[in-house]
């Protein structure tokens, strides 16, 4: 270790305690985020602890980037410089907890797995599904705001935070919202904060509103076969007075990947799932729904329940583990769709990959309209550029954005994540500037460099 | 500058009709669901977001204050021109600009009134889903301030829940747009941190929301309860049966009877408190909901269980409950409304703690709230002329709030901070979370012209308030 190493090693050591501070480089190499070493991982113990070590980081201008599981870590651009890698999984257990009130306040390094667990007992759950399942922890969930198909009946993460509690660069410990379900005292800075990647501060706590859990569930797949047939069924199912938990467009390839294994290759029809969940009669109702609107329109619908299900959910929402056991480079993308476009975009992205000589699936989640995109094919690194550019063009010209999730490995050209700001990035930056004045956090990961 | 000038360089922006400045006229501008009086130096009424840019660009030159207000229903004195200034009034922005149901979107003006907006996409079986009781006067753009709830909302979500994108001017006059309309726009979610600001950080011109498609069934129930204590313990009896209402609504005997007397809505006179249940969905989920709803509100002594047998009947209920504050008004010369949140479970205890605080006090307190979310609305009523009465109102209400905050809740859960609570503030807030907030309101709102005093204490004042709780110091 050089001096300047070896002196912030000691210093982190006194905030958290020796064993809880790695310097090692071939241990700090394992934190790599996009290629970027950090020279020092740090696992915070207790919430106070993260304060410290970020003022700490601030006073030193050390950068830092917080993780919970390193589910989520590699979305965004590159940092433009890394210090710390800030654990925050030993921060998790249960802070308050009242089953009746629907409430629970848990630290942020709580596995998502465990909370839902833990809920079970009591019937309940917290109704999100994003990718990382299991192993997600709630303070990376929070942070990229992720959220899987489920979003349909219940929203997001966003929409079931009741309040926080945030260590900032001052070394401060603040909150805001509550335990309560509805608050509207002060600022929401838990909407702030939930979806800002790691760059205005550290969640380190939250309070969540839970749900009961549905009584069972089943999920019913219907193969139309075409995009324009899918988007009729995808209108009417909407239009209807059904409910679903969730809902999932696959196209050929998707569909093939996913029921056939990575390495069959063959490519299946357009599939739409319809997951439905409640009492034996309600899911009575949405099977004879469903295979009559199937039926005018000639369409079958099969039933798939159980762990089957749950299993087929898992490979859809963490369809790039699909991609990672298939094809040594892929890239993948999101587009945020308007409600109805996600066919259309779907087409739209498909001529943009043909004429580039690239496959693509896709795994849409059709009802909220975030449609997800892997591409591969033996010049991908060549084509990114332009699949990106051209998709990009397609999500805009209906309303919509495009964000890169991830670009080959190869690849070597400009990255553009995010895509163009709106007029709003100069607030962004107001924004980040009062909250991380040194620039510290996650630096250059966010939009507009942020 | 002079107010005659002031008035002349208004009205060459926006036209003599646009522009009010008589003492009259501005008399009608000096309160709102808050009984605090003062009044601004103009009131002036934009058409466009153009004309608002241009009324807040000569603001900015002349350093004016500037108070956005939409139809003047909030509680909490949030479109009160505290200080004076121009007061910016959205009555001629009411277009609906765009409905697109595929999308099950639209977008408006801010003075659209909540009610109409339902009324105008109900035909093709949709609605906007957050209801506040003043939905047939309040106006979105005020909704969106204030983060709006309603008695629908249990089920559904408040207005942050329901806003998917803003048309934004910022003190200095420029423009911005926050989300759109879709999920997850690249960038920080602004949006959620506009609504309910309270308009201290930007005054919205054009707000994007979800539109919900309306269930298929609805089943509306009325439990009639001899004691409170058995009414407020139904309600967690409920949740912990797996059943999340559409709404759960508490009347107590005190104001049902005023509500009957003025709504004829059919509420038994003779009872001690009333819930008011809603279940929605499709058939079967309601069938099966309404039955183990019953059933609970029976385990949990309920006198009797009427179900609404049809829409007129259900109207009416709902008519009795949205309605209730202006019962009220009848019986009394006064009234100060309470908003204060507490966890459901927590219930019995604190209608017994409101009651106990009526006794000590000498003052008449009626309870009608959303007890599903453990959003309480003590309203207590008074006479403001008695100067002795009004003492005892205030520090009654101080000590229901301190209350809420010592059971882990909130001061106001849907109604705003405003003006009212401003004082409290540091009772549920640390220094070091208020300056956060400070901070942020620093981002949009340097000067401080937007909307001044209101939402945060000044930091001088925090050391003072600490020693003295006194909510609605301004009744």
């Amino acid at each position: 270790m050089t001096t300047a190493v070896e002196s912030v090693h000691w210093a982190l050591a006194e905030i958290v305690g020796e064993a809880r501070v790695v310097s090692e480089p071939t241990a700090c190499a394992a934190r790599a985020v996009a290629g970027r070493v950090p020279r020092h991982i740090v696992d915070t113990p207790t919430a106070e602890s993260v304060a410290a070590v970020l003022k700490f980081a601030s006073d030193h201008d050390l950068a830092v980037i917080p993780h919970g599981n390193g589910t989520k870590l590699a979305l965004g651009c590159p940092p433009s410089r890394y210090d710390l890698a800030l654990s925050l999984k030993d921060l998790n257990p249960v802070r308050h907890y009242e089953p009746a009130d629907l409430t629970i306040s848990v630290e942020a390094g709580m596995k998502l797995g465990d909370l839902q667990d833990f809920l079970g007992r009591d019937g309940l759950w917290l109704p999100l599904d994003p990718r990382g399942g299991a192993n997600a922890t709630i303070g990376g969930i929070l942070a990229t705001n992720s959220a899987g198909p489920l979003r349909l009946r219940f929203g997001s993460a966003r929409d079931m935070v009741l309040g926080i509690k945030v260590a900032t660069t001052e070394g401060k410990l603040i909150k805001s919202g509550g335990r309560v379900v509805k608050n509207v005292a002060g600022y929401d800075l838990c909407k702030l904060l939930v979806g800002s990647y790691g760059t205005l501060g550290v969640i380190v706590e939250a309070s969540l509103k839970l749900f009961p859990r549905p009584a069972s569930r089943a999920t019913w797949v219907l193969e139309p076969g075409t995009l324009g047939l899918a988007r009729d069924l995808r209108r009417r199912i909407l239009d209807s007075p059904l409910e679903p938990l969730r809902m999932a467009l696959l196209n050929a390839e998707a569909s093939g990947l996913l029921w056939n294994g990575p390495h069959s290759g063959d490519a299946l029809g357009v599939e739409l799932w319809i997951e439905a969940g409640g009492t034996p009669s309600i899911l009575e109702r949405h099977a004879k729904d469903l295979a009559e609107m199937g039926r005018s329109v000639g369409v079958r619908s099969r039933l798939v329940s159980g762990q089957a299900a749950e299993n087929c959910w898992f490979r859809f929402i963490n369809f790039e583990q699909l991609f990672a056991d298939s094809f040594p480079e892929v890239l993948v993308l999101k587009a945020s769709l308007p409600l109805a476009s996600s066919e259309q975009f779907l087409s739209l992205a498909q001529q943009g990959a043909e004429g580039e000589k690239v496959k693509m699936a896709c795994f849409a989640q059709v009802g909220i309209s975030i449609v997800h995109l892997g591409l591969w094919g033996d010049s991908l690194g060549e084509v990114a550029d332009r699949l990106v550019t051209i998709t990009r063009k397609a999500a805009e010209s209906l309303g919509g954005a495009l964000v890169v999730e991830q670009y080959p490995n190869g690849f070597n050209g400009e990255r553009d994540v995010w895509g163009a700001p709106g007029d709003s990035l100069e607030t962004m930056r107001r924004l980040k500037a009062a909250w991380d004045p040194k620039g510290v956090l996650s630096p250059g990961r966010f939009v507009g460099g942020i | 500058m002079k107010l005659t000038a002031l008035v002349r360089e208004l009205e060459r922006i926006l036209g003599r009709e646009a522009v009010l400045w008589g003492p009259d006229d501005l008399m009608l501008y000096e309160y709102d669901g808050l009984s605090a009086l003062h009044p601004p130096d103009v009131v002036v009424f934009p058409r466009t977001t153009v004309e608002v840019v241009q009324i807040v660009k000569f603001a900015a030159s002349q350093k004016l204050l500037v108070v956005p207000r939409g139809a003047g229903t909030g509680l909490s004195g949030g479109s009160i021109p505290w200080q004076g200034g121009i007061l910016i009034a959205f009555a001629r922005m009411k277009d609906i600009l765009e409905i697109d149901l595929e999308n099950q979107r639209a977008r408006v003006q801010p003075g659209v009134v909540n009610l109409d907006l339902s009324l105008a996409v109900s035909d093709a079986g949709y609605y906007y889903a957050p209801d506040p009781s003043s939905q047939k006067a309040c106006t979105l753009g005020g909704n969106v301030a204030e983060n709006a709830g309603g008695p629908h909302t249990l089920l559904h979500g408040v207005t942050t829940n329901h806003v998917l994108g803003l048309e934004v001017v910022l003190p200095s006059g420029e423009v911005i747009h926050t989300g759109g309309e879709f999920w997850d726009v690249p960038g920080y979610d602004l949006t959620g941190l506009l609504v309910g600001s309270e308009g201290t950080l930007g005054i919205v011109t054009e707000i994007t929301v979800r539109l919900m498609r309306k269930a298929e069934s609805v089943a509306t129930l009325l439990a009639v309860y001899d004691r409170i204590i058995d009414a407020t313990r139904t309600v967690a009896a409920i949740t912990a049966r797996g059943i999340t209402p559409a709404a759960l609504e508490m009347i107590d005997g005190f104001t049902l009877r005023a509500i009957e007397e003025a709504t004829h809505a059919g509420y038994p006179m003779d009872s001690a408190a009333v819930l008011l249940i809603e279940v929605e969905g499709l058939k079967e989920a309601v069938e099966e909901n309404a039955l183990h709803i019953e059933s609970v509100c029976k385990e949990n002594r309920a006198r009797h269980v009427r179900r609404a047998k049809s829409a007129e009947e259900r109207d009416l209920l709902w008519k009795g409950r949205k309605n209730a504050f202006g019962a009220l008004g009848r019986i009394s010369p006064s009234y100060y409304v309470q908003d204060g949140v507490i966890p459901r479970t927590r219930l019995p205890e604190m209608l017994e703690f409101i009651g106990q605080i009526g006794t000590k006090y000498g003052v008449k307190i009626g309870n009608i709230f959303h007890a599903g979310d453990g959003n309480l609305h003590p309203i207590i009523l008074f006479d403001p002329r008695d100067e002795d009465e009004s003492r005892r109102v205030r520090e009654a209400a101080a000590e229901i709030l301190t209350k809420c905050i010592d059971m882990g809740g909130s001061i106001t859960g849907e109604h705003g901070v405003g003006i009212e609570k401003i004082n409290l503030m540091p009772f549920l807030f640390s220094a070091d979370d208020l300056d956060v907030m400070r901070k942020i309101k620093g981002v949009f709102n340097s000067e401080g012209r937007f909307n001044p005093g209101k939402v945060l204490p000044t930091g001088k004042m925090c050391g003072e308030l600490r020693a003295s709780v006194s909510p609605g110091g301004v009744l």
